[in-house]
């Protein structure tokens, strides 16, 4: 990895870290509801500068957000990592499969779908063992999940777009 | 913003997906809100054990303990909530009431269920009544 | 006893069920014979004709229940007292009759478990003043259900379940191999007979419930009800229903009266010393738990 690598996923984590910071302090309307604003960052990562990138910069998030909140370890974390990885995984996936199949917005729905059903699962096997219960909060979470990956990938797409069209540089921009 | 521009810049492949999914998980939420019956009995389970079933008739307020400490859920006019919780989220209150489907507290691995658990059954699978 | 018994037991075989049934009944009956207090024939009566007069020889059983009796006695500091027969013989819970003052008071001098003389060796029972009655109702149905438990294991029963009355001794799994179920009566619910608060699982243990709405009348608006406090003659108020959860039925059956009588506090920790397991509602209809058991109780009604 070129030493410039590193400054541009340091950069890039520092700013999913500045999102994923910024959307806990949002209120939050309706309950489930998560912007999921980090998951902009590493699709823009993962369309400019690939797999590997993406998901450096997804776990130096993950890791440093629990740290800064004190939940390193703990549920909260579990499900944050879990989330995070299987949604950048699941991105990568099928971009690598077939570039041209999706547009930015459908990997942005794509990654919100994986994790917020990775959620549930670790949520199931990790705490509650009520299957029930996680049944009728899917539909729900699902869904909202599905309109916040539509609202990131139209936001990441506009970035992706700019950036390609002006050949500016990622430090530029931050 | 240009509504054109952005649906031109899907594929077919990302407006079946959506499509799809909305769905899915639209027809999800209808069932449980609408088609799902309302339940008679309030189940509270803490973390991973049974601890109440309770009548959705009666208004009262039960407080269980869990591991992040105290959490008061509520009934009153067949509507359950969770009135306060110690989790740091809040998304349980955040739920406001409900009717049927489940609240759940990842935090302080509270769930609340309201089932349909009949209560002659219940007193069938009993061997013997002391008292 | 005037009380019902149910016998249920796992057998591969019909025969040796019933006939085990049969004996777990017939011990069930002699037990009645020498315990009860209204017989003349049994031994209990005898030894409270003989009060203050002579010790009398007495069986094995009666022995064995009237030692039981005053270690409970001994433990829940005279909560449970089993020589509570003049104070309780002089209310009438059918014609509603609660004693005079004074006629308590006077009764309640021959109420001493510390009166009341065993002998191993010779195997004799004596109360030492003339008056006294020994009322072993609050110990007599969970010994039954113990010696009926008994008969059963010795002619070849595995498991089954004795309940006479709401004292309750299980043992061994169900067929489909889950602990038998037991329902905690709701000291206030509407029908008498089946409205249960909360139910438990219970596999070789008994459970005895000991209530304040079993035998009781209501007078100018104060519950009278069968569990005595010897140290006052007055009903104990402290609670609605005590359900004790141990190994020996007749030991629940006693504590539960015990615990009833010593209250919430005092009774939560003669339970926690005694390692017993205890279900109790006080008088607010508040239930309570002891540690070992939340989680395994099923609570069907808000406190």
């Amino acid at each position: 990895m070129q030493l410039q690598d590193k400054y541009r996923i340091a950069l890039l984590s520092a700013y999913a870290l500045g999102l994923h910071g910024f959307e806990s302090l949002l209120p939050t309307p309706i309950p489930w509801l998560r912007l999921g604003l980090a998951n902009i960052i590493t699709l823009v990562t993962l369309l400019l500068y690939g797999i590997r990138s993406a998901m450096m910069v997804t776990l130096i998030r993950v890791m440093l957000a629990s740290i800064f909140t004190g939940s390193f370890l703990g549920p909260a974390f579990i499900l944050s990592l879990g989330g995070g990885v299987t949604s950048t995984l699941s991105m990568g996936f099928v971009l690598s499969l077939s570039p041209r199949l999706f547009s930015t917005i459908g990997l942005s729905v794509i990654g919100a779908l994986f994790h917020n059903i990775v959620q549930l699962f670790l949520a199931y096997f990790l705490f509650i063992q009520r299957i029930e219960a996680i049944l009728l909060i899917a539909p729900l979470i699902i869904f909202t999940g599905i309109l916040t990956g539509t609202v990131n990938g139209v936001i990441s797409d506009l970035l992706v777009k700019n950036l390609k069209n002006t050949d500016v540089k990622i430090q530029n921009w931050i | 913003m240009k509504l054109k521009g952005l649906l031109s810049s899907t594929t077919v492949a990302d407006r079946l997906l959506l499509s799809i999914l909305i769905v899915l998980s639209l027809s999800g939420i209808i069932f449980i809100k609408e088609v799902l019956p309302k339940g008679q009995t309030v189940k509270i389970d803490v973390d991973g054990h049974p601890l109440y079933l309770l009548p959705i008739e009666k208004d009262v307020k039960v407080s269980v303990e869990g591991p992040e400490g105290k959490t008061i859920v509520e009934i009153k006019d067949r509507k359950i909530r969770i009135a306060e919780s110690p989790c740091l989220n809040r998304l349980c209150i955040k739920q406001g009431w409900i009717k049927r489907g489940a609240i759940v507290c990842l935090p302080n691995r509270v769930v609340v269920t309201v089932g349909d658990e009949n209560d002659d059954e219940r007193k069938k699978i009993v061997d013997a009544i002391t008292g | 006893m005037d009380t019902l018994v149910t016998i249920t037991v796992v057998s591969g075989s019909k025969d040796n069920a019933e006939r085990a049934i049969d004996i777990a009944f017939s011990r069930i009956e002699k037990i009645e014979g020498l315990f009860s207090f209204f017989s003349t024939e049994s031994e209990i009566s005898l030894i409270n004709r003989n009060s203050g007069i002579s010790e009398v020889k007495v069986s094995a059983e009666t022995f064995d229940i009237l030692d039981k009796a005053l270690f409970v006695s001994e433990k829940t500091c005279g909560a449970f007292d089993v020589t509570i027969g003049p104070v309780i013989t002089l209310y009438d819970f059918y014609k509603k009759i609660k004693p005079e003052d004074a006629l308590i008071k006077k009764n309640l001098d021959l109420v001493n478990y510390r009166e009341l003389i065993i002998d191993k060796n010779r195997c004799t029972a004596f109360l030492k003043r003339k008056g006294m009655l020994i009322d072993p109702g609050g110990i007599s149905k969970g010994y039954a259900a113990d010696r009926a438990v008994e008969a059963l294991k010795k002619n070849g029963i595995d498991s089954g379940l004795v309940a006479v009355a709401g004292d309750i001794r299980a043992f061994g799994l169900k067929p489909d191999g889950r602990p038998w179920k037991i329902g905690i009566r709701d000291p206030r619910g509407r029908s008498k007979e089946d409205d249960i608060m909360a139910t438990l699982e219970i596999k070789d243990m008994a459970v005895s419930t000991s209530g304040d709405y079993e035998r009781y009348f209501l007078l100018d608006g104060k519950r009278y009800h069968h569990l005595l406090d010897p140290k006052t003659g007055y009903p104990a108020g402290e609670c609605q229903s005590v359900s004790v959860i141990a190994g020996d039925a007749a030991f629940t059956d006693a504590f539960s009266t015990g615990v009833f009588i010593l209250g919430i506090e005092r009774g939560m920790r003669l339970l926690e010393k005694m390692g017993f397991n205890a279900i109790i509602v006080d008088s607010q209809g508040k239930i309570h738990t002891t540690p070992k058991i939340r989680g395994k109780v099923e609570i069907k009604r808000a406190s």
